[in-house]
Formats: C-alpha cells, structure tokens, sequence
C-alpha cells in the first residue's frame, strides 16, 4: 500500500519539530517505546501514515527500518537515546531538550508534548481540514473493521500490537501515576532552570552592586537622597511620575532590572529604619511606574495585535502611565494604613 | 608596600560584603522559591494550556474581569512573558488595554506566586527582604501587593482604553 507522509507539530508545552514523516518501502515502521501500553500517538500515526506498529517493549526492530520512534520520556534517557541515532523522535511529554543526551535532541528531529490532534497530513495546508481528516480516521475507527480498505492493513498492525493487552486497572494506575509523575519531574526541571538562568544570576549581580554601595560609602548618600523622598506621600508620587514619563519609561523598563535594583536598595533602607515600613506597599507602585512600557510592542504582537492598534497602542499605555503611575502609588498608600 | 596591602584588602572587602549578601539570598529565598515554582509549574502541567485558554476567555467580556480576573489567570497559568499572548482572544481595541493591566499585575503577583515572573522577582523580594530583616512578617504586604495590583491593574486597563479610544478616533 502506499504510504502518505504526515506533519508532527508540538504541543502547547512541547518543544522542537514540526517533523515531516515520509515513510519508505524499507523505513516503515513506528517504534512506540511507552511502556506497557500503546501510545494512542503512536497508533494514529502508523494508521495515518500507513506504516507498521511495532511495540519497542516487546520486539525490535533493525533502527534503519524506523521511521519514527514514540517515547513517553520524563526526560532521562528515551528522550535522547533515539535522536542519538539518528531517528526521528516524537515524545507525547513535554519534555524539552534535556537530560544526559540533551546535545542530540534537536529540532529537527524531536518534538515534544504531541498528542493525537498534532498530527496532520502534509498534503493539506489549514487547520480545519486536518481536523475534518482526523475525524474522518475516528468515525473510521468507530466502524472497526469495515473500514476502508486502503487502511485495513494499518489498522490489522495495530490490532496485532494490541493483542493481549487489555488494559487492566493495575497499568492505568501505573501510566496514571507515571504519567504525573513525569509532569513534576518536568515542572522541577523548569523551576532549577529558572533559578539558574534567571534568579541566581541576577542575585549575583545585585549583591555584588550592594557590596559595592554599602562598602563604598555611596550607600550612606542613597539613604540621605533617597530614603527621604520615599518617606512621605508626595515624594512617592514624584518618584512614580518620573518613571512614567513617556519618555523615560521604555528607557527605565527593559528587563524591569532597575526596578529590581531600586527595590533591593530601598530593601536595604527598610531594613536599616530609615523608611517607615508602613511605605513599603506605596514604595513597591511607586518605583514602578514604567513596568512593561519596554515592552509594550513585543507584547501586543504575542497577543497578535494588528500593526494599527501597536502603533496607537504604544503611546496610549504609555500616555496612561503618566496618570496611572501616580494614582497607583495613592491607591496603594491608601490600602497600607494599618499594615505594619 | 602597606599602602598596596590596605587597598587590596578594601577592595576585597567590597566583595565580602556582597558575598555575604549573595549566601544569605541563596540561603533564605531559593529553596522556598524552587519548592513553590515546582509545585506551581507542575499544576499548570497537569491543567494544561487548553483548558485554561478556555477558561480564560470566559472572562473577557465585561472591563471588570477582563482587566482583573483574566490578567490574572494568564499570569498564573502563562505567566510573563507569554500570559501576554491570551490577548488575541480580545477584540483589537482592548489589546492594548489589556497589555497595561497585564503589565500592571506582573509584579504584584509575584509576592504570592513567585513563579508567574519567576525573572523579576526583585521588585518585591528587594522590599520583602529588607522588611524582613528589619522583622516584621510579610504575609500582610504580599496580599495587599496582590489586591492593590489587581485594582491598579483594572485601572490601568480603563485608563488606557479611553485613552486608546480618544487617540483612535482622533486619528480618524
């Protein structure tokens, strides 16, 4: 029978691909290594492409005649081993490139986080016609074996595959809690990620400049400047005004590094007395004003917004800040009575 | 030779000191942030982008929940930056509105869910650790930071919506 090639994208999680499967007369098969169950990915695929199931746990098979591999990998060893030969790699995880093999999962040949309705055929181009041939294939489901003819022998493989594998309650319970398991793992690995590439560097940084202050004497000018203004109302307000300038605020904004800095200094100031501890709630609004004003492009366009409204939007939010910021510190002075 | 030794041993005690800040960070904030950032990242795991896009887009038809509890749910569940993307579900005239109420929240939900900015956590955690130092409990500041910024945020979104409103039709 001929085989059809079909487009793998990833989930909304997922990492790498879209992946092109063009099976040959000799590259036919899909490996689906999920443990004691067949991955409902790895069935649609061998049914869409017409290729022949074979599950990795039970048999093997040479990897030349593999044209995709299906993994369920948490992100250890699965996930790598297979883009490590060269094979292309679909993991139904949302596990990006990681692991001790994580220099071998690249884009072109892994994608993550795939689940059936990723799965289109390269032949059609919009969404709405792969989803019409992915019902097409269930309401071919559901009638069993009167399907088409075209895909009875897909369809024999993967019975075949299934044979004797009626899942019992023991290994729903053990995909279930793996399945969970996985995603903690993931969730651990993002939040490590986090702290190494965002918090501990910027940690880094800021001790080293408050060092740097308090050693140098420079902090004693800051809490002569700067802890009065940040002591009363109206010196809040002045602050916050001059953040949201329009001008200023994009300049201020990027990365919100200097409303970091500032809050880790006027944090210092807290600590030593010299502000009142009931202006913390007005200090944080106040210094800053210009939160996102860097951004504000960049931002639109993610929530896919037409060139005309980005190019109105950018100076409404930032015209808006001039009298947000202020009455955001006023509001905020208000809500701290009685705080500390 | 003295003078040499006396300048060297200044400039690393400028270090000793930042050192000492850096321990005490290290220490106090990040294995309570990595715990939290866990856990939360793995709820968002387990609900699922879909779901929660969903969700959201239930909350987009009148300006009190579209510049509060939207904002809010595409922080928690995307976070910064790409909660930011939850405004293609909105009509082009209140995207911009949107982008500054969503903006408005980054950080004031960061006092009680770190992860949803995970990369800007200073702004609050700057001010938090010197109060703390100075002893008094944070609990208090971090939900008033939370209930402050989703007001700030409601008023950002109508500010800035008349404002874009004004600017539109004047450019007609």
């Amino acid at each position: 029978m001929a085989y059809r090639n079909i487009k793998i994208t990833k989930g909304s999680a997922g990492f790498g691909g879209p992946l092109i499967i063009e099976p040959t007369e000799t590259r036919n098969k899909v490996l689906c290594v999920t443990g004691q169950t067949i991955s409902p990915v790895a069935k649609k695929i061998a049914e869409m492409t017409g290729c022949e199931l074979v599950d990795g746990f039970k048999t093997t098979v040479p990897d030349d005649q593999v044209a995709v591999a299906v993994v369920n990998c948490g992100g250890t060893a699965r996930c790598g081993v297979y883009p490590r030969k060269h094979i292309m790699t679909v993991n139904v995880e949302p596990v990006g490139a990681v692991g001790p093999l994580a220099q071998y999962i690249t884009e072109d040949i892994y994608v993550s986080d795939v689940s059936e309705k990723n799965l289109s055929y390269t032949d059609e181009t919009n969404a709405s016609a792969a989803k019409s041939a992915a019902e097409e294939l269930e309401a071919a489901d559901a009638a069993g074996d009167n399907g088409p003819k075209t895909k009875d022998q897909a369809k024999a493989d993967v019975a075949a595959a299934q044979e004797g594998q009626k899942q019992n309650l023991v290994t729903r319970i053990g995909v279930g809690v793996g399945h969970v398991v996985n995603k903690f793992f993931a969730a651990g690995r993002d939040s490590i990620d986090m702290v190494i590439r965002n918090i501990l560097p910027f940690m880094a940084f800021t001790s080293t400049l408050l060092g740097i202050i308090s050693a140098s004497g420079l902090g004693n000018v800051i809490a002569n400047t700067i802890s009065p203004f940040c002591s009363t109302l109206p010196g809040m307000i002045f602050i916050s005004f001059i953040c949201g300038l329009p001008f200023l605020s994009p300049i201020l904004g990027p990365g919100a590094v200097i409303a970091q800095v500032v809050g880790t200094l006027l944090g210092a100031e807290f600590a030593k007395g010299n502000i009142p501890a009931q202006y913390a709630l007005p200090a944080l609004f106040a210094i800053d004003a210009q939160v996102g004003c860097d951004f504000i492009p960049v931002g639109l366009s993610l929530g896919e917004a037409e060139p005309d409204t980005i190019e109105m939007g950018v100076p409404a939010v930032l015209y808006s800040r001039v009298i947000t910021g202020p009455l955001a510190v006023v509001i905020a002075y208000f809500f701290s009575i009685g705080m500390y | 030779m003295d003078i040499i030794t006396n300048i060297a041993q200044g400039f690393i005690g400028w270090f000793t000191t930042g050192g000492e800040t850096f321990t005490g960070w290290v220490t106090n904030i990040i294995p309570q942030i990595v715990c939290l950032l866990t856990f939360m990242n793995s709820i968002i795991k387990l609900v699922g982008e879909e779901k929660v896009e969903r969700t959201a887009q239930k909350f987009t038809k009148y300006a009190l929940l579209r510049y509060t509890i939207f904002p809010m749910l595409a922080l928690l569940f995307l976070a910064n930056p790409m909660g930011y993307s939850l405004g293609r579900f909105l009509d082009e005239k209140y995207k911009p509105a949107y982008f500054d109420a969503f903006a408005a929240f980054a950080h004031p939900v960061t006092g009680l869910f770190p992860h949803a900015n995970a990369g800007e956590l200073f702004v609050y955690m700057g001010i938090a650790q010197g109060l703390q130092q100075a002893g008094y409990e944070l609990g208090g500041l971090a939900v008033r930071y939370f209930i402050v910024g989703l007001i700030v945020a409601l008023f950002r979104g109508v500010i800035t919506e008349k404002i874009y409103f004004h600017l539109t039709k004047a450019d007609d």
